[in-house]
């Protein structure tokens, strides 16, 4: 079916209701309300369990969703996520990633208009994921766990209907990526080998955040072998090393989930998050002659990286700009001795990280954690 | 399907959210190119770019403008600065930009 067939919509019933016989799922498809698969319809008692959950008073305005500029009020923001599936429990987590994502460091309006295939990655970390019984183990990125799914799906739906991201219309990716029907996961805190990521930012092991940032989808690294930190690192340098994802051209931010096995490892060398980031920070590279085609096409200075960058073809362009450009989490099942490199969209958003409830961190902002402190 | 009572039926829900937008006339029409002052606003785009400049050099072929000023957006994935906005207004009778990815 074409982009156009699947936005094609028919009038908004001016009653809003429709007759007893009808078959709401496919309703719902002929309005052009869904993702692509069957939705939960929407209820009056499952919507207003939802907007209970929400705190009630279902006219107020949590946020707008670029580029379309929908008001995501309570309502709104209840009936996609009943419509994704979501419980009422995954509530607070949906409402802090929208507003996460809205928040101006994201640049929703980009990353959902843009020709790259960038999604929204949300993890989340903290109590809550145990809580609502979220996925932090074994096919952590996959199918299979309700709260993951539909908290990532419900993120997609608002980013349609009320984002108006439609493929073609407003959201113009060339190729999109799966992660635009769900891109959620938890940290697997419970590994213990490394502080969890919240924590590292300055927040309580007993806060919950979320955490996104526009991604490519993940980039597994095999690495059965070695049985040193170094060794596995230099897998997952290797997957950051080439000028084909989109850090490699502009720059920004940058996710690396280590499993567990790989996780274990780096904890019986006692190495911490800092060890890690700043390692594969200064190995992974590319030399900037690469990243310019030799000037093979005219001769590329390449703005969108950092000017502090030398520029002559055999110097070094680092794959993020700092350390603190690379996000690092521990996820997956006990078994298997896997990673994954997870690239950004680019310097043209931040990652934003938020306490479920909007608190700041302990103290105003990030504390020492394994050795280190952050600004 | 609306249906003849408002309280029959089942209720259905709009996912969309409500639009707030404001019409905003758009600029006058010239009727002739020679003698403004062209702006002509890049977005940075490697393509984009080639095209922009391409498109000037066939203006200039036949028109002789009063000036040609180059802008550029701080990132093509922004929004531009409504200072550059206000600079670009305050100093150009038409405006020419580019997109090419």
């Amino acid at each position: 079916m074409s982009s156009d067939a699947a936005v094609t919509t028919q009038a908004f019933p001016s009653n809003g209701r429709v007759a007893d016989d009808t078959d709401l799922v496919e309703w719902y498809y002929a309005q052009g309300f869904s993702d692509g698969f069957p939705v939960v319809p929407p209820t009056p008692d499952k919507v207003e369990a939802m907007l209970e959950a929400l705190g009630g008073d279902p006219d107020y305005l949590e946020c707008r969703v670029p580029p379309r500029w929908g008001g995501l009020t309570r309502q709104v923001l209840a009936v996609n996520m009943v419509m994704a599936g979501c419980l009422p429990s995954y509530a607070p987590v949906v409402r802090a990633a929208m507003l996460a994502l809205t928040s101006q460091a994201f640049n929703l309006h980009g990353v959902q208009a843009t020709t790259h295939m960038a999604a929204p990655l949300l993890v989340v970390n903290g109590p809550i994921r145990n809580a609502i019984g979220m996925n932090s183990g074994h096919n952590v990125f996959g199918s299979g766990n309700r709260a993951n799914a539909t908290i990532g799906r419900a993120i997609r739906m608002i980013l349609l209907n009320a984002g108006g991201g439609w493929p073609g219309e407003l959201d113009k990716s060339t190729l999109g990526h799966p992660g635009k029907y769900t891109y959620c996961i938890a940290e697997n805190e419970e590994v213990g080998c490394i502080a969890p990521y919240h924590v590292d930012k300055g927040f309580e092991e007993t806060d919950s955040t979320v955490f996104v940032m526009p991604a490519e989808p993940p980039h597994s690294v095999t690495n059965h072998v070695a049985n040193d930190p170094e060794g596995i690192l230099d897998s997952i340098v290797s997957a950051m090393s080439t000028i084909a994802h989109n850090n490699a051209v502009s720059s920004g931010h940058c996710a690396v989930v280590l499993g567990p096995e790989h996780a274990r490892v780096m904890a019986k060398y006692e190495w911490k998050r800092h060890d890690i980031r700043h390692y594969l920070w200064y190995q992974a590279h590319n030399k900037f002659g690469d990243v310019a085609f030799q000037h093979r096409y005219g001769k590329v200075y390449n703005r969108s990286l950092p000017k502090w960058y030398s520029r002559r073809d055999g110097d070094r362009i680092p794959v993020v700009p700092t350390p603190d450009h690379i996000h690092l989490f521990c996820a997956g099942g006990e078994a298997g001795r896997f990673s994954a490199f997870i690239p950004g969209w680019g310097h043209m958003a931040s990652p934003v990280l938020r306490e479920i409830n909007g608190k700041s961190p302990p103290g105003g902002g990030p504390q020492c954690v394994d050795g280190t402190c952050y600004l | 399907m609306p249906l003849d009572t408002p309280n029959s039926g089942i209720a259905v829900f709009d996912p969309r959210g409500v639009v707030e937008a404001e019409a905003i006339p758009i600029g006058r029409r010239h009727n002739t190119l020679a003698g403004l002052r062209l702006g002509v606003l890049s977005n940075r785009k490697w393509n984009g770019n080639k095209l922009l400049r391409a498109t000037v050099k066939a203006l200039e072929a036949d028109t002789e403008f009063a000036s040609v000023t180059f802008y550029e957006k701080e990132s093509f994935s922004k929004n531009a600065d409504p200072h550059l906005l206000g600079e670009i207004i305050a100093d150009s009778d038409i405006v020419l930009t580019a997109i090419g990815d």
